[in-house]
């Protein structure tokens, strides 16, 4: 009994691999038993690139997630990034049959796998369709047709695909461990299953999760998905950036931008330094703290700019209610939700995981939304459909989770 | 750049300690004084004013002296200063009584309300009569508390400024600044008592520890002489591995110092490192040094440094100066500073006129480089496509705040190198060989919107972050 309802979500990041131990309780809510985590090598902009060095890092957070959770981890979901990562709504259109006009459940499978007869590339693969309204001649906004009386129906979903390959990638690293993969989640839909409430989904909200190598973003209005993606630019880049405009090492550029660094310009006094004390290999330095902030600054502006430019090419980014949620290893950075607060006009804050019991102390981190939001997406998938077996990444969708 | 005290010869030079009064006068004066009183000060006396008895009754403070018997019968002036003085002139030779043998005094008063406008340019009147030299401590009001509080306030300022030597002046519209608005009332005027407390206490000690390089009462006034008596001041203490650095830095950050910015602008500028026999050279020689880029090279810096046994391991910075002009200050206080403010402080002070190359003179220029219009606002647009921007404009993004003087003074070494690096790094960007990507050297190439995003943005952008 205690293995059915055990969720492990494994999340193969760019700075760091997390492996989350849950449990769901029988009222929905779920406990965390333990988190795993190494800091991750063989991963850049969130795909793997060095496959012997990052399966060993997966090896070592599973083990480590197993002593402190006290479980042996068979099966994982895991959580999928990258920029080939790419998403567009598409609606689906069937007729009744002329003697029936009651909606039933083949019918709604029916129109689901309609929506999804679109081109997409021929190396790609679906990662999720993700339902938004259904519409029964032609009245908007129904949520659940069946029982409903009709002759059309139609369905509008956000479908979510990526490089078939590239996805395969991630799968076989786990699978070579082994383990299994129960599924595969896009990881900003796996963050915004933590970090936003329901209401708040209803309300209409974007979640930005920067995290070391990419920044995903998903976009919910009127509790529905509208918009997702991923652009391959994350808390790498601004280590890089800080490491060659101050032209130290990157370990130490890592460890300033995490101490010292803010993204908003003109709040230090001027000439104000930071000493970097010597260490062995590299002698000590002395850094302008605005000279620090200006290259976090740019960077972190110039990508949250791009992503509103490519937001802003639907108009959902008007009727975010609740307004903007950033998450991710790099929304610690200092004042990151004033400049995305600026940028796109529209309140921001840093959020982190909510819900869940058990290990709250590392729940309470933006780090691992990802991680956490994956054992609710598995929680959702097992609702939906018991016990499937993961058979191959295309045909999968789930529309129990909105 | 250093220099050392000048032998300003007091009568009691030879005395171990300065007799030194702290008086109060009105209520806000005495909440305040009770302020300084409880965070303990040592080697001065403390005298309140007040016409209103219940204040003084529920004070802590030892001596008080009761204005106005007759003319206000033990209740307050009721915000009307001709009452106060009436009340004053009244008591006169009782303030007299309390302040014998005071070489200095310094008062705490609330501008714009009745006792302390009306009796504060009475009680340093005085003061100066009976010898010794007077430096005010005025707050003056909330905005919010009107027109015509602000109006008394101003004109007691005016009044002051021509009796007193020396008169700091805390606005309390920037002490509300400093602490979360969502705290209580009280909370923003405790936070006017605690500043005005802790510039009092530190002052005293200032003048009354012994020093290695002293600094006489003479420095401050120095510095602290100005035709609006706007003061910067800030106090710092630390007792960290890196107590120089921590001191200082919490020295700026005193809500009158506004982060060290206005410093730029002061003419000279009065700092005080005290610390216990552990402090070392080295300590004040960083400290200073980081003070350094604050100011202009050619502000004066009176520099001093004390060992106190007391201190132990802390190690404090105490940095005061003044600046001549401010903006927000003109236009209200023109009409009564003009009239009756004479360009000089007393005459009495002549003889011993600052050395002549740190005469105070208003800049407005350089206020205006400083003025917050001028400093990026962090929403402005960087230019992304367009031409590489000129050198000029590419220093000022980096160093919003460097004052004009600074880059005025050292024309020929700034300038040239720098326009030398920014055409080298328009250079580098146009280079057929992909620019350096670092660490994603090896990984496959992030292009969007025809950018590649591996390439930090300050390279692409063509800002100089050095």
């Amino acid at each position: 009994m205690a293995s059915s309802n055990l969720l492990i979500g494994l999340e193969i990041g760019t700075s760091k691999i997390c492996v989350v131990v849950g449990e769901t309780r029988p009222d929905g809510t779920i406990k965390i038993l333990g988190v795993g985590q190494t800091p991750s090598r063989g991963v850049r902009k969130g795909e793997i690139v060095d496959f012997e060095t990052a399966m060993k890092c997966v090896h070592e957070a599973v083990v480590d997630a197993e002593q402190k959770s006290d479980v042996m981890i068979r099966s994982v979901y895991v959580g999928v990034a990258g920029s080939h990562i790419q998403s567009f709504n598409n609606r689906g259109c069937v007729m009744l049959p002329e003697d029936r006009d009651e909606i039933d459940e083949q019918d709604v499978e029916d129109v689901k796998i309609n929506a999804r007869e679109v081109s997409i590339p021929a190396q790609n693969a679906f990662l999720h369709s993700i339902i938004q309204h259904y519409h029964v001649d032609g009245q908007d906004g129904v949520l659940n047709p069946v029982g409903m009386l009709g002759q059309k129906l139609e369905a509008d979903f956000h479908i979510i695909h990526g490089v078939r390959t590239r996805i395969q990638n991630t799968i076989r690293c786990v699978k070579e461990l082994p383990l299994d993969v129960e599924d595969v989640v896009f990881s900003a839909l796996a963050s915004a299953q933590v970090v936003l409430t329901q209401h708040e989904k209803n309300l209409g909200a974007l979640v930005i999760d920067i995290g070391g190598g990419t920044t995903d973003y998903i976009l919910y209005v009127d509790g529905a998905v509208k918009q997702s993606g991923c652009i391959a630019v994350g808390g790498d880049h601004i280590t890089n950036d800080i490491s060659m405009g101050l032209r130290i090492p990157m370990a130490r550029a890592e460890k300033l931008k995490i101490e010292e660094g803010s993204c908003v310009l003109g709040n230090c006094l001027p000439g104000e330094a930071i000493l970097l004390k010597d260490d062995s290999g590299f002698a000590g330095k002395e850094i302008e703290r605005e000279t620090l902030n200006t290259i976090i600054h740019l960077r972190l502006r110039e990508t949250l700019e791009l992503l509103k430019r490519r937001l802003e090419e639907q108009s959902f980014l008007d009727y975010l209610g609740a307004g903007i949620f950033i998450t991710g290893g790099c929304s610690l950075l200092n004042s990151v939700d004033h400049l995305a607060g600026e940028i796109f006009e529209i309140p921001a804050r840093v959020a982190h995981a909510q819900a869940t019991s058990g290990v709250t102390s590392a729940v309470e981190n933006p780090q691992f939304s990802t991680a956490i939001g994956l054992i609710r997406c598995a929680q959702a998938l097992q609702v939906d459909r018991p016990r499937r077996r993961f058979g191959g990444i295309i045909g999968k969708f789930f529309s129990g989770m909105r | 750049m250093i220099q050392l005290s000048k032998n300003y010869s007091l009568p009691e030079r030879d005395e171990e300690f300065i007799p030194i009064k702290v008086v109060s006068i009105g209520g806000a004066g005495l909440n305040a004084l009770d302020r300084i009183v409880l965070d303990g000060l040592e080697r001065a006396d403390v005298v309140a004013i007040n016409t209103d008895v219940q204040s003084l009754a529920s004070s802590v403070v030892a001596h008080k002296v009761q204005l106005g018997r007759a003319v206000t019968r033990g209740l307050g002036a009721g915000g009307d200063p001709e009452l106060g003085y009436e009340a004053a002139v009244e008591s006169a030779d009782e303030i007299r009584e309390a302040l014998t043998e005071a070489r200095m005094v310094f008062m705490c008063v609330g501008l714009g309300g009745g006792t302390g406008s009306g009796a504060a340019p009475y009680v340093a009147q005085l003061a100066r009569e009976a010898g010794a030299l007077v430096v005010t401590f005025a707050t003056l009001p909330f905005s919010f508390e009107g027109k015509r509080r602000g109006a008394q306030a101003r004109e007691a300022l005016a009044r002051l400024n021509e009796i007193a030597n020396a008169v700091i002046c805390f606005e309390n519209d920037q002490m509300g600044d400093i602490i979360a608005p969502k705290a209580g009332i009280h909370q923003a005027f405790a936070m006017a008592d605690i500043t005005i407390s802790q510039s009092v206490r530190s002052i005293v000690n200032l003048i009354q520890r012994p020093g290695l390089i002293r600094i006489g009462f003479d420095d401050l006034l120095a510095v602290l002489r100005s035709p609006n008596g706007r003061c910067l001041f800030g106090f710092g203490e630390s007792d960290s591995d890196n107590r120089a650095h921590d001191a200082l830095a919490q020295a700026l950050k005193n809500p009158l110092m506004d982060r060290g910015r206005m410093l730029a602008d002061a003419a000279s500028v009065l700092v005080q490192v005290a610390g216990g026999p552990g402090m070392t050279l080295s300590e004040v020689e960083i400290l200073m040094q980081e003070l350094g880029r604050h100011i202009h090279e050619q502000t004066q810096i009176l520099f001093g440094t004390a060992v106190d046994g007391r201190m132990g391991n802390r190690l404090s910075v105490t940095i005061i100066s003044s600046f001549a002009t401010d903006e927000d200050l003109i236009p209200q206080q023109t009409q009564p500073a003009q009239s009756t403010v004479p360009a000089m402080p007393p005459v009495w002070e002549q003889p011993r006129e600052i050395p002549p190359n740190v005469v105070i003179e208003p800049q407005p220029t350089t206020m205006e480089a400083l003025s917050p219009a001028d400093f990026i606002p962090p929403e402005q647009p960087v230019p992304a496509e367009i031409a590489p921007p000129p050198p000029a404009s590419a220093i000022k993004k980096i160093e919003p705040h460097l004052p004009m003087p600074q880059k005025k003074s050292v024309p020929a070494k700034e300038e040239q190198p720098l326009a030398e690096k920014a055409a080298h790094a328009k250079q580098e960007v146009l280079q057929f060989e992909p620019v350096t990507r670092g660490r994603f050297e090896k990984s496959e190439p992030t292009i969007v919107e025809g950018e590649d995003l591996d390439v930090p943005t300050y390279l692409r952008k063509n800002i100089r972050v050095k």
